[in-house]
């Protein structure tokens, strides 16, 4: 009397798996990134026997790095760290200035010092332009400097021109 | 005389079912086969962190120049010495002449190696250069 119907055969549609697992792949394809390299980006000067022209003390600030990883700027030693937050008001200062009175970094190392504290000492001249050239289109176009539009980025890079001068690092007796 | 087509009394259909099993046959295989042209280090060497990072849009002008510990350096696939590196980074920059060179230093190196890398390639005007490092978090 009370029997259980028998049930009828119950299977899932597979006929799509087919574009699910296509979908997945596709997916896959576009969403993978494989391996994005990263890194500061430095223009080396051409090799000439010509000597540099001669540049007035002020647009220069010269980073020296020795052997221990201390860090002496125009003289007076700092800490690495500090490299940033003395440059900015230097760059800063020099905004308004014709082209040729922009500020100069130089760094210089030993042949001793240790590659890691060049890259920190980089970074952080680095990142003082960039956030001079930040704080600059933030407070004239009221926008980040990657946000700007090409033409107004020139501007903005005409106005904070990223100028490190690589010194060649003296001989260690 | 009527002619009629002969039509074959049973279902006629493609069984789809094992189709996904056949994709995924076929990626699996692909997946397998493909090698991304991965230059097999002969050096070891750690990054350094940065902040002030830039990406390299265009990885196809991108050549490495590995800096292992201890000083030894990798262009390509095989261990070269300083002097050598005018000479191969010349030939690169005539196939590709705005090839970006993308330094992977150890920090623990030496700047006066690096310093003698930087000369040699600006002998063979690359002067394009890139010191690899990773996000500082």
């Amino acid at each position: 009397m009370l029997r259980k119907k028998r049930s009828l055969e119950a299977n899932i549609p597979s006929s799509s798996m087919a574009d699910i697992a296509f979908l997945l792949l596709i997916f896959f394809l576009v969403a993978t990134v494989i391996d994005v390299d990263t890194g500061i980006g430095m223009t080396l000067p051409e090799l000439s026997d010509v000597d540099p022209p001669p540049v007035s003390k002020d647009r220069m600030a010269a980073v020296l790095i020795n052997e221990n990883n201390d860090v002496l700027l125009d003289g007076k030693p700092i800490s690495l760290f500090q490299i940033k937050s003395t440059l900015k008001p230097r760059i800063i200062s020099k905004i308004e200035l014709p082209k040729k009175k922009k500020l100069i970094v130089s760094l210089k190392t030993d042949r001793k010092t240790a590659y890691h504290a060049y890259i920190s000492a980089l970074d952080q001249i680095k990142m003082a332009f960039f956030e001079v050239r930040d704080e600059y289109s933030n407070s004239k176009f009221g926008m980040k400097y990657r946000d700007l539009s090409d033409e107004i980025k020139k501007q903005v890079k005409d106005a904070i021109p990223i100028i490190i001068s690589l010194a060649e690092p003296e001989a260690v007796k | 005389m009527k002619f009629e087509k002969k039509r074959a009394s049973s279902k006629t259909e493609i069984p789809t079912s094992s189709m996904p099993d056949i994709i995924f046959m076929l990626l699996l295989f692909f997946m397998v086969t493909t090698t991304m042209r991965e230059v097999e280090l002969l050096v070891e060497f750690k990054l350094p962190d940065a902040e002030a990072l830039e990406k390299i849009e265009n990885k196809r002008l991108v050549s490495y120049i590995w800096v292992g510990k201890g000083g030894k350096i990798q262009i390509n696939d095989s261990i070269v010495e300083v002097d050598d590196i005018q000479v191969i980074m010349y030939g690169k920059r005539q196939a590709l002449p705005s090839v970006i060179v993308s330094l992977r230093v150890d920090v623990g190196a030496r700047m006066g190696l690096v310093t003698d890398i930087q000369q040699e390639l600006r002998k063979a005007y690359c002067l394009r250069i890139n010191y690899s490092a990773n996000i500082k978090i």
